[in-house]
């Protein structure tokens, strides 16, 4: 359904999107990325609004830069705010199914459908300037659905929502993705974990990991993880460490921290604490890795950016290697 | 017929924005100018002869009010739609970059063109030339004519450089339209000022009383070439805008 083949896209020389190739088959898919690392980039080749400097793309099997068969079938959620004034979410909606070639009556059922889908169907005649952000929200939503496209591509979709949306929006987008297929890019990750997503993240323009959310985990827990720590002899505890053959790597931060890579977590901290004891060494504080799905994400943003574990010793597998995968 | 339904419904639209309160309000006090004009000077001198009244509206209406209606309509074509943050989602329809040139152009004319016209009816009634059917009709035609081909001219601009497009089209209207068109030279043959200028002077029938050096300034070919010649220019640039709007892309951070 999506295929990219080393897709490049330069502004100038900033790069957007780095030498990019992921194939997405059908189905619920999450970009995932800090702000920043080229999700909108990527949407934006999807979405037929960029051309890649180099490489290719293909939606549908298709080009979709200036392609009318593929843009047809394609429903676009931006993320930038939607500062219409004067227009209702009626007139709106209706207006972008024309677009589509629809005439004016069937666009407006349409629009009308859509409003009721996202909630809106009571504030579909009040002017957009008057409605709340999570409600303009809403309404491009309402946009990029009402034509009834077979790829939803939804850009930052939860942005200035409430709760309550929120979790309205989530149920609809998994309703729709029962059918249809869906891409969302999102900088948080329980967005995409709470739509049953498979993830695809990107740092830098460039594909980093790419599987389930378990499966991220999976490759997350092959890579060294960090320990940090302040003690007061923090030199005795780098040397019981590296005597134990547990570390991978060793930094110190300042006169007291210590920060060990280590692809043994657990059994390195057990032995640092039987070293506490031991040898009476005061450790202040002491933190591992974060094993939530947040942490996994921090993490893959730390090697990406070689922060941590890699920076006084032995550096870490460089995850680049973990890009062009096939997501089912 | 998918397109010609996109093109309308960019146009109808269009002309919904424009019919904002601040914008009717600037539209009537731009319509009722000219005619302001004209009372002040006829207040001065009374006596002015037709030919220079005519020349007064010709100047303040299909020139001045044709002109700044447009660069205020058809310019912002792109910036507007990149500042509302709804370029991505008009153009990600299919033929949506063209829906939107062609009919924000229709939407453009169609507005300017309506303000012009009462500007003209309230500029001949302030000359005193009001049951002059001639130079009325004259003047709907010139007005139709400047609109059509200067929206069209202001297309280029605002597609090229869509965030300067105001200054650019001022500039190009300086240079083009009044450089280039008084320029006695192959030029002055795609210029929208040429054509007009040469229309008012064969339907006055002023041809034969100008001095040779400002007959070089004129078209002699018949009124219908005049309008052809601007029709065809227009097409020739608006395809052109179609052709580069289709192929611009705008960075993330360049929208909204």
């Amino acid at each position: 359904m999506i295929a990219l083949e080393r897709a490049t896209k330069l502004y100038g020389t900033v790069i957007g999107v780095n030498d990019l190739t992921v194939v997405l088959g059908p189905g619920a898919h999450g970009l995932l990325g800090p702000n920043g690392a080229g999700k909108t980039t990527l949407l934006g080749l999807v979405t037929g609004q960029l051309r890649p400097t180099m490489g290719s793309v293909r939606i549908f099997g298709e080009k979709p830069f200036g392609n009318a068969r593929v843009l047809a079938r394609i429903g676009y959620c931006p993320a930038a705010d939607l500062l219409e004034r004067r227009a209702t979410p009626r007139e709106w909606v209706s207006y972008l199914v024309r677009l589509n070639g629809i005439i004016a009556p069937a666009a407006r059922q349409a629009a009308a459908m859509a409003l009721d889908r996202v909630g809106l169907g009571e504030a579909a005649d009040r002017p957009l300037m008057t409605l709340s952000k999570g409600m303009r929200q809403r309404t491009k939503l309402a946009g990029a659905i009402a034509h009834d496209p077979d790829l939803l591509v939804l850009d930052e979709p939860f942005v200035g929502l409430d709760p309550v949306a929120r979790h309205d929006l989530v149920v609809l987008v998994r309703e729709w993705a029962v059918h249809r297929s869906l891409l969302v890019a999102s900088h948080l990750l329980h967005e995409i974990e709470a739509l049953d997503a498979g993830l695809a993240v990107i740092l830098g323009g460039r594909l980093v990991a790419s599987g389930d959310a378990e499966e991220i985990h999976a490759l997350v827990d092959s890579m060294p993880a960090e320990i940090r720590l302040d003690a007061d002899r923090p030199r005795r505890l780098a040397e019981i460490a590296c005597g134990s053959g547990l570390a991978d790597s060793i930094r110190f931060d300042g006169p007291t921290g210590l920060s060990i890579g280590t692809r043994r977590p657990r059994e390195l901290a057990a032995l640092l604490g039987q070293a506490a004891v031991g040898e009476t060494i005061l450790i202040s504080t002491l933190s591992a890795v974060d094993r939530s799905l947040e942490g996994v994400f921090d993490r893959l943003v730390q090697l990406h950016r070689g922060i941590g574990s890699g920076s006084g010793g032995v550096r870490p597998a460089a995850p680049a290697g973990l890009a062009s995968e096939k997501v089912p | 017929m998918n397109a010609i339904r996109g093109i309308m419904a960019v146009a109808g639209f269009q002309i919904r924005r424009l019919l904002a309160p601040q914008r009717i309000i600037m539209a009537l006090i731009g319509a009722a100018f000219p005619a302001a004009v004209i009372l002040a000077v006829r207040r001065v001198d009374s006596g002015l002869p037709v030919e220079l009244m005519v020349l007064l509206i010709y100047a303040l209406v299909p020139e001045a009010v044709c002109m700044l209606g447009l660069l205020v309509t058809m310019c912002p074509v792109v910036a507007d739609e990149l500042e509302r943050g709804t370029w991505q989602q008009v153009t990600v329809r299919p033929g949506g970059r063209r829906s939107l040139l062609v009919g924000t152009f229709l939407a453009a004319v169609g507005w300017t063109s309506t303000v012009a016209l009462l500007s003209l009816a309230l500029a001949l009634v302030a000359a005193g030339l009001s049951r002059d059917g001639q130079i009325a009709s004259m003047f709907v035609v010139l007005v139709l004519v400047s609109c059509v081909g200067r929206a069209a001219l202001f297309a280029l601009p605002a597609v090229i450089v869509p965030k300067r497009a105001l200054v650019a089209s001022v500039a190009v209207a300086f240079v083009v339209e009044y450089l280039a068109g008084f320029l006695p030279a192959v030029i002055n043959q795609v210029t929208v000022s040429l054509r007009l200028r040469s229309l008012l002077v064969q339907w006055m029938g002023w041809q034969r009383r100008l001095p040779p050096e400002l007959e070089l300034l004129i078209d002699t070919q018949p009124p219908w070439v005049q309008v052809t010649a601007v029709l065809a220019l227009a097409s020739v640039m608006l395809f052109a805008a179609s052709v580069i709007l289709a192929w611009r892309q705008f960075p993330p951070a360049e929208e909204s």
